[in-house]
């Protein structure tokens, strides 16, 4: 039975909004305390001079300190977030961008060395104010989403965070709905597409929504109806210039050869993919495959040049939605003429 | 029209503490100042009237006509309270449904209408938009019954502004608060917080001096039309549970809420209600922009500063627990009624009929 504390009690127990140091228990000798703070730095320190006795014997790098230094970047980042305990500030979204940074090492790996993701034309995305981003979408699980992400918050000489629209449907999942939250995304709702856009945002927008992740794998690169091309209105309204994004490559991260509608809909999922290792391998069969990716930013559609009052004209709407439609089918196919092979 | 400053106000719902401190802060602007509440007031106020009276019953709509009231401010509406269904529908439409009656007689001098509303009203969903605006409030989706209520009662109020052109209405849709007795505030306040696994919902707070303080201005101001009243910024649960120097414990399963209620209600005793589940799963954040347009006004407190004043206990001092009427100001208000009861023809047979 868990008791609700009494208002004095409670206050008793209330943490000031202050950081404050914790103090251990134990007290150790003072050498030892000092040889504990400056252990990490030593180890560093020995490493990088092992890292440069092996390359003077082996001639190429054995240890990569720079990776070294990386996982050391993410566990002291993850201490730091440890250590501020509720003093930070989320924005009305819910995004907290420093918990989003430390997990960048992260996605990072995948990004560099799983998918070696090659970027092109990163400097189209404005280094200030409005975009919006808009892709194309494959693989059973939007990871595509990060990876566009990670690329413009790497690769960008000035380092943004984007933030993407994800279906309703997802925000009702737990953990993920948790997840996509703090790391900046939001409901593919146009009001909240609009507000993101008013403050001054990246917005990445998938038209083609699940119906682009849950495609077949036969039907891979083909892309989908851009919906009502209500991403093309909101774009006009918000004065907001579309910037097409076409990624390869995600498509055979998870080869979908059949969905079982029936298992979808008892899950209330939107379809239930069957994969050559899903869901026979279990968990195993969630690896993504580790495919060459190629993502290219295209040069910005100018939308903003048309009066707001264009976004109610179906007719004009509909051809720059087609536009933005076809600048991301050619790019995905001059994409795949550049990429030597699905796994080089 | 007529930019009369309120002289004759009613304010219903005054022996709850929010109706008390909108009276406190009412009664050195306005001549006269009447309050009703079926509850005795726990605190007597020297400038205002109390009368008994039930909004339940028709008598409501009399003794706005025959007191000629030209201001009702209508805060006896019931969102977070631990009656059955039955009762706060009653009190919510049923009630509302009568003080309306009262103002919309031929007779009826009523100029000016505040009416409280909840953020309870939009619901909580996944499909939800990021922020509510005040055109968002959905009909089609199951709700639970305070929102269907909720509804019910604005969509009465918005029927009468149409209808009344020469009456102001205002409808405020005051945000959740945290003041010491709200389900909200308990809930926050547990040492372990049982939250819904997977969920980390946005929390948008009101300070109680700010909800006072606005409809204070409603009552004062020219305002008609609905406003989201709700603090700047928002803070997640589960740092609202760590400002509170609580832990949270992800146990809840995230699917069938009722489960979780029932689950909270063996765990801890805090019965949350259906809206708030949704609220605690979903989150549900308000956009005050009209707010800051129209009204030209916009809370003090963040939600952040909402929490840390709940977490130092500074609330207790802002809405004063419910005590009994001071003697002295009980002796000022009794000699103040019997003289009144005298000298006035008026107000005397009302508190006969509902004594």
């Amino acid at each position: 039975m868990i008791q609700a504390k009494s208002p004095k009690q409670r206050r008793k127990d209330s943490k000031p909004a202050e950081i404050v140091q914790a103090q251990s228990g134990i007290q150790l000798p003072k050498r030892v305390r000092r040889l504990q703070r400056q252990a990490p730095l030593l180890a560093l320190q020995g490493l990088s001079e092992l890292s440069v006795r092996l390359r003077q014997l082996t001639g190429h790098d054995v240890i990569d300190v720079n990776r070294i230094m990386e996982v050391v970047r993410f566990l002291y980042s993850q201490q730091e977030l440890a250590r501020r305990g509720a003093n930070y500030a989320v924005d009305d979204f819910g995004f907290d961008p420093q918990w989003t940074e430390s997990l960048l090492s992260v996605f990072m790996v995948l990004y560099r060395d799983y998918w070696r993701v090659e970027t092109t034309g990163v400097e189209n995305v404005p280094a200030t104010g409005r975009a919006l981003l808009v892709a194309n979408h494959a693989g059973v699980l939007p990871w595509d989403g990060t990876m566009i992400k990670t690329a413009v918050f790497a690769e960008h000489s000035h380092p943004r965070h984007v933030r993407a629209l994800v279906a309703s449907l997802v925000m009702g999942m737990p953990v993920l709905s948790w997840f996509l939250r703090r790391t900046g995304q939001t409901v593919g709702h146009p009001d909240d597409t609009r507000r993101l856009l008013e403050r001054d945002e990246v917005v990445l927008v998938f038209p083609e929504g699940v119906r682009g992740t849950g495609k077949n794998f036969k039907d891979r690169y083909r892309l989908g109806r851009f919906g009502r091309g209500g991403f093309v209105a909101t774009a006009i309204r918000s004065r907001a210039p579309i910037i097409p994004v076409s990624v390869v490559g995600s498509e055979e991260i998870y080869p979908m050869v059949a969905d079982i509608a029936p298992v979808a809909k008892f899950f209330g999922l939107p379809y239930f993919p069957i994969t050559p290792f899903w869901p026979w391998l279990g968990p195993l069969g969630m690896i993504p495959l580790p495919s060459k990716w190629r993502i290219q930013f295209h040069a910005p559609i100018r939308v903003e040049e048309h009066p707001p009052e264009a976004a109610d004209d179906q007719n004009l709407v509909m051809a720059l939605a087609d536009e933005v439609r076809d600048v991301i089918q050619q790019g995905i196919y001059d994409n795949l003429k550049l990429r030597r092979g699905v796994f080089l | 029209m007529t930019s009369l400053r309120p002289n004759r106000v009613l304010v219903t719902g005054v022996s709850n503490p929010l109706g008390a401190e909108v009276a406190r802060r009412l009664a050195p602007h306005v001549p006269h100042l009447f309050g009703c509440d079926v509850a005795d007031p726990i605190s007597a106020l020297e400038e205002m009237d109390f009368v008994h009276a039930d909004t339940r019953h028709a008598a409501i709509g009399k003794l706005v006509r025959q007191m000629h009231i030209d201001t009702v401010v209508h805060l006896a509406v019931m969102v977070d309270s631990p009656h059955d269904e039955r009762s706060i529908h009653e009190t919510d439409v049923i009630g509302t449904m009568n003080v309306l009656v009262g103002c919309s007689a031929p007779t009826s001098r009523v100029r000016r209408l505040v009416v409280k509303s909840s953020q309870a009203i939009y619901g909580a969903g996944p499909t939800d938009p990021s922020f509510f605006s005040e055109d968002m409030t959905s009909v089609e989706r199951p709700a639970s019954s305070i929102t269907r209520d909720l509804l019910d009662m604005e969509q009465l109020v918005s029927e009468f502004a149409l209808r009344n052109e020469s009456c102001r209405v205002s409808v405020l849709r005051l945000g959740f608060r945290v003041s010491e007795d709200t389900t909200l505030a308990r809930y926050l306040s547990l040492p372990i917080v049982p939250t819904f696994a997977g969920f980390d919902p946005r929390l948008q707070l009101l300070h109680e001096d700010d909800a006072a303080d606005a409809i204070v201005r409603a009552v004062l101001g020219e305002h008609p039309g609905v406003f989201n009243v709700g603090a700047k910024g928002v803070v997640l649960l589960s740092q609202a549970i760590a400002i509170m120097g609580g832990q949270p414990a992800p146990i809840l399963p995230p699917y069938g809420h009722w489960i979780a209620r029932l689950a909270l209600r063996a765990m801890t005793r805090v019965d949350v209600q259906t809206h708030l589940a949704d609220v605690i799963a979903f989150g549900s954040v308000m956009d005050c922009s009209r707010l800051e347009t129209e009204f030209g006004w916009s809370p003090v407190h963040t939600s952040r500063a909402v929490m840390d004043g709940l977490a130092r206990g500074k609330d207790l001092e802002v809405i004063e627990a419910p005590s009994p009427p001071q003697e002295y100001e009980l002796q000022v208000y009794l000699q103040r009624r019997r003289r009144e009861a005298r000298n006035s023809h008026r107000t005397a047979p009302i508190l006969e009929a509902h004594g």
